[in-house]
């Protein structure tokens, strides 16, 4: 899934090339025929008419193009003289890895297979076993398993190191090649075996493959007229899920007296979604801004008061590290507004955007095209947002081995079924609460609404 | 062309390869004289849209603006990594002091690396050098380099980058297999130590030979310790010759290191693109000990490279000697530089390493008969320094094998490809 993406690359038209960079593809012929005239391949440039040979011929190209000029040469060197005679696809995506890897960590180039890997992902409805992963410091790493998928109920963790998927090793794997190798028919299994702070050596962990459905919300209520809405990431269908909540709770929660969200390990998705999910919770003024270096990269989005659930005023949002992008988004512009109370630790702190580009060889490039900001104008890059009152994840107890834990943990999920396991409308019980510090402290501050902290800050 | 042979920068010494620079031969191509007659094609021609169509792309989307330079030599530097590791792209300010040879520098690591994947990736590491105290390890990645993320770099970059004035320092970010989180590290640059070749008689009557890499000193050296040991009272049964963790040999040391075995046989050949002629390299016959047949075994790993992998593998091919360990790197060939309009270079692989039997060692590198027995691995700890030769697993095994007489059916084992 990608963080934040835009429907912004519209595939360029294959007959227009703009720009810097005109003349490369005629270049190479160049190299051959400076004086010799056209080599017999070149009646293809005749499909390109608006650009003139003569030109660059005459030595009056203008001085950007120099450059450019340089890598047609070195291609044409590598073709004609490496040792060994490669195909010039690879070269070409070679140059283009290149290129893109003088950009920023999240920008990449995408070879045509990985690019139909990604959209397939990005449809809504997959086999796989459930995992959100990462290259962290170039290791595969599970950002967040989804709640309800087979990774979640065999014990994946966020954090967790993939060290092999089926027995191979995942040094220097790329994203989309772990993600064709973790994903498979339903029914299948796959075995990942997992590196994670605490274990002794690395174990296996075997999953069997189900059909993942893009379920993003979940639902719970505390006693007290209090809901829990729990965001696992922004799809298309995020906010329409989340106003079906809000409405069912609104009808059922009499009085409705506040509202948790959980955007806990959300590692975010469409920018668009996170901007309707703020929208939901404020009734005016503005949710975020991107910047970039065009004017189509620079928008401003604002919230507005039209047709929306009534939702009460105690709104607490939980965060954690590994609340992302879209997530940093929804809880930037709530708490800018001072609209809601933030609980947790620092959010993941990647504040921007990015496009696919399609190429026109069904290729593409995700370009980093903005970043964004707050409301006032924080940005959230590196830094990530604060919460108001940083309460921590649960400690291990002392004396007790983090495995030992984590096993314990394990065999409790399998027995018992997770906080949104459960159909929403069951109230979530104290013991519940009490396995998880933060959501018990929201639950606190709401019966206790307003906290003293918001109250001084809104005086 | 202009055909320097097989030193490149002439120094003080006169003609010896500048050690740092992690290639065998530089085949000079001092005027840009060849421009390439290309055949394009449709393909062709599609290809290069491509890339036009890209470069427009980041140049006006990307948030922050980049210079058409920075995109191209970008690019270069990914075209070049995309063939191999000695293959690399020049600066024009890194061309221009080729040109007019480089000094040798005060003072490096001690270590040679690799990018390849986006990863900076040690391959070897000299015994107690500055990296070696650091506490850097063959196989680690380094991930950050003064806070820095490593990317966009050739090898020859990365290497570079570890070079300069005595008492620099880096504070690194490295990955190690099972570790979690990175490590931080802090490597000071020092002259290198003269890397002598050193022996030792084990068990009254083995010898054990230890390079620890090649420099201009080192044939010598070899041959100097292997006459005192033909005089070994009581005679020799058996020689250890101990290639681990050396990478940075050149092709021509190889070949006068291989001489006293060898004689004027055959080290190495090297294939260029055909219609290119072949290259046999030989060794000096003056040099080759008379009535010296000792069965041998060669210690090679994944820190063994280029001279010392053509080394091992004459030895192997010519002398019957068994290699022990574990694969070699496979980095092995023949680079010249090619000028480009703007000033700036290519540094690109034209010919690859044959071991005399017509093993390709580039790639795949050479897999010893006798697996090396695989040590303890401790998870989270760094790995203890090399242990002397009486002590050390590798050698206790590579004497088991010599002590029993299976050199000869060991080396049997090696199949004609």
């Amino acid at each position: 899934m990608i963080a934040c993406r835009r429907y912004g690359g519209k595939p360029l038209n294959p007959r227009k090339i703009r720009g810097v960079f005109p003349a490369l593809f005629l270049v190479l012929f160049l190299c051959g025929s400076l004086f010799l005239g056209p080599p017999p391949g070149a009646t293809a440039d005749s499909r390109e008419p608006s650009l003139q040979l003569a030109s660059l011929l005459s030595n009056s190209s203008p001085p950007q193009d120099a450059k450019i000029r340089v890598l047609a040469q070195a291609l044409a060197l590598v073709e004609d003289q490496y040792v060994e005679k490669k195909p010039l696809k690879d070269l070409v995506y070679g140059s283009i890895q290149g290129a893109v890897s003088i950009l920023d960590s999240h920008s990449s180039f995408m070879t045509p297979e990985e690019y139909r890997e990604l959209q397939i992902e990005t449809k809504g409805k997959f086999s796989g076993i459930g995992i959100e992963i990462t290259l962290k410091d170039r290791t595969l790493t599970v950002v967040s398993p989804i709640e309800g998928t087979p990774a979640y109920r065999m014990g994946l963790q966020a954090g967790d190191q993939i060290v092999k998927i089926n027995g191979t090793p995942t040094k220097n794997i790329s994203l989309t090649e772990a993600v064709k190798l973790i994903r498979g028919p339903q029914g299948t299994k796959v075995i990942l075996t997992i590196n994670r702070e605490g274990f002794a050596h690395p174990k296996d962990f075997v999953i069997t493959r189900a059909t993942i459905p893009i379920r993003s919300v979940k639902a719970r209520i505390v006693d007290g007229g209090i809901g829990y809405i729990k965001l696992a990431n922004f799809q298309d269908q995020t906010d329409r899920d989340l106003q079906n909540y809000l409405k069912q709770m609104g009808k059922r929660l009499k009085p409705f007296n506040g509202l948790i969200l959980d955007l806990r390990n959300d590692p975010g998705g469409l920018l668009e979604q996170a901007v309707r999910v703020a929208d939901e919770f404020l009734k005016s003024g503005l949710i975020v801004y991107t910047e970039g270096r065009t004017p189509q990269q620079s928008m401003r989005f604002y919230a507005h008061p039209r047709g929306k659930v009534e939702i009460p005023v105690p709104l607490v949002v939980l965060i954690n590290e590994g609340s992302a992008s879209a997530s940093e988004i929804v809880a930037g512009a709530l708490k800018d507004q001072k609209r809601a109370f933030l609980i947790g630790t620092k959010s993941f702190g990647k504040g921007s955007v990015q496009t696919i580009i399609p190429l026109e060889d069904g290729s593409a490039l995700r370009l980093t095209t903005a970043l964004y900001y707050t409301p006032s104008g924080i940005t959230i890059q590196d830094k990530g947002i604060l919460p108001d009152e940083v309460v921590k994840e649960p400690e291990i107890p002392a004396g007790k081995s983090l495995a030992k834990v984590r096993e314990e943990n394990l065999k409790k999920h399998m027995l018992k079924k997770g906080l949104t396991d459960k159909p929403w409308s069951e109230p979530i019980s104290e013991a519940e609460l009490k396995q998880d510090p933060q959501l018990q402290r929201a639950v606190e501050l709401i019966r206790n609404w307003p906290p003293r902290k918001l109250a001084q800050k809104t005086k | 062309m202009k055909l320097f042979s097989i030193g490149i920068f002439p120094t003080r010494r006169g003609f010896f390869l500048y050690r740092a620079l992690p290639f065998l031969l530089v085949l000079f191509l001092a005027v840009s004289g060849a421009q390439p007659v290309l055949a394009a094609s449709a393909q062709d021609y599609e290809s290069l849209r491509l890339i036009t169509e890209a470069f427009n792309e980041i140049s006006q989307k990307f948030v922050w603006k980049k210079s058409e330079e920075e995109i191209v030599y970008g690019s270069l530097r990914g075209l070049m990594n995309s063939l191999d590791p000695d293959s690399s792209f020049l600066t024009p300010q890194e061309y221009k002091k080729v040109l007019s040879g480089q000094k040798a520098p005060a003072a490096e690591a001690g270590l040679d690396l690799i990018y390849k994947d986006n990863l900076l990736t040690v391959v070897s590491v000299m015994d107690n050098g500055p990296a070696w105290r650091a506490g850097l390890r063959p196989g680690d990645h380094i991930l950050k380099v003064d806070g820095h993320l490593v990317r966009n770099l050739t090898t020859q970059e990365a290497t570079r980058r570890f070079q300069g004035k005595p008492g620099t320092s880096f504070k690194l970010q490295v990955l190690r297999n099972g570790l979690v989180k990175p490590l931080n590290l802090t490597l000071t640059l020092e002259p290198l130590a003269p890397g002598q070749v050193t022996s030792k008689i084990i068990k009254d009557s083995y010898a054990y030979i230890r390079i620890p890499y090649f420099t201009p000193e080192t044939p010598g050296e070899l041959l100097s310790a292997l006459k005192n040991l033909k005089l070994h009272h009581p005679p020799l049964k058996g020689l250890v010759l101990d290639l681990r963790n050396n990478a940075r040999g050149t092709l021509e040391l190889a070949v006068r290191a291989a001489s006293p075995f060898l004689g004027n046989r055959e080290v190495v050949t090297t294939k260029g693109r055909p219609p290119e002629p072949n290259q046999v390299y030989k060794g000096r016959g003056r040099d080759e000990l008379s009535n010296f047949h000792l069965p041998m075994v060669v210690l090679v790993d994944g820190g063994t490279a280029r001279g010392a992998e053509i080394l091992a593998g004459a030895l192997r091919d010519q002398f019957g000697a068994v290699l022990l360990g574990s694969k070699t790197v496979g980095l092995c060939g023949v680079t010249k530089i090619l000028p480009l309009r703007d000033g700036s270079a290519l540094m690109m692989t034209v010919a690859q390493c044959y071991t005399p039997k017509g093993q390709k060692i580039p790639g795949k590198g050479l897999k010893p008969e006798v697996e090396g027995k695989k040590p303890k691995a401790v998870a989270g700890v760094t790995p203890p320094a090399k242990l002397p030769p009486d002590n050390d697993p590798w050698v206790i095994q590579a004497l088991e094998i010599l002590q029993h007489k299976k050199t000869q059916k060991l080396a049997k084992k090696v199949v004609k490809p």
